[in-house]
């Protein structure tokens, strides 16, 4: 294992990474289970955290900017999904009144 | 306290307090953000999570109303069956997590690494293609945004 020297004291680099599959495990079981549809795009948020998490640690671990780099790029594509996928829901939203994502599956073919 | 938050996200009937878990989570990883010296990436977490998404998330939830929601589902099974999921995928990525050979990092100057300088050194010259790209993303989502939430009669 690694060990991550911040601030004087030493840190195992994989309480990090341990911290963020969990958080995405989370999401996971977030999307699966909630049924209202606003609370899954919630989820999904918390998975991307997660894996940025991922990212700058491995970007700190190895001394690299690309992790911090893509980090931001995921921020950047997470905002912008967060914008689309409410403004989708707003509009599905002002059309009928859904409280459960299975409401929707008439949408299938 | 990350993990307390995420549990929050996922256990809250109520969406509102399923965003304020949400924000309590984005505090929490931005403060570990800034232990692993990313400073410029503390700070954009903080504006565009806690700030600008969590503020969207509000309003919607303002402007569609406090739905409650009901703990009935078509399948039955299918909490169970995710739990069982998410516990197989955990147990699989810390299984993967223990494997991961660690290589000496090379040595950088820590007063350097993650600043905004640094930052913009790798964002402007050698990823500046991925950066353009990234603009062009976001006016699109701006356009999608304002169609989407344009009412019917507002056509001209």
């Amino acid at each position: 294992m690694s060990t991550l020297t911040i601030g004087g004291s030493q840190l195992d680099a994989s309480w990090f990474l341990l911290l963020a599959a969990v958080l995405f495990t989370l999401g996971t079981i977030g999307v699966l289970v909630r049924r209202n549809p606003l609370v899954i795009l919630i989820c999904i948020e918390l998975m991307l955290n997660a894996v940025n998490l991922t990212l700058i640690t491995f970007s700190r671990q190895l001394q690299n900017a690309e992790g911090q780099l893509f980090a931001l790029m995921v921020m950047t594509v997470a905002a912008a999904e967060a914008v689309v996928g409410l403004a989708i829901l707003v509009d599905i939203f002002r059309v009928r009144d859904v409280e459960d994502i299975d409401d929707l599956s008439e949408l299938k073919g | 306290m990350a993990v307390a938050g995420g549990v929050g996200v996922i256990t809250f009937r109520e969406p509102i307090r399923c965003v304020l878990s949400l924000v309590v989570v984005m505090i929490a990883l931005s403060i570990l953000f800034l232990l692993l010296s990313a400073q410029f990436v503390f700070v954009a977490q903080i504006i565009v999570y806690a700030g600008a998404v969590m503020v969207l998330f509000l309003f919607v939830i303002a402007l569609l109303g406090p739905a409650r929601e009901t703990a009935r589902g078509r399948l039955r099974f299918q909490p169970w069956l995710s739990g069982l999921f998410a516990a197989v995928f955990l147990i699989l990525i810390w299984a993967m997590l223990q494997g991961v050979q660690y290589r000496q990092p090379d040595p950088a100057d820590l007063n350097v690494f993650g600043t905004v300088q640094w930052i913009a050194v790798g964002l402007f010259t050698s990823y500046l293609y991925p950066f353009e790209l990234t603009s062009i993303l976001l006016l699109v989502a701006a356009i999608g945004a304002i169609y989407l939430s344009r009412r019917e009669g507002d056509d001209r």
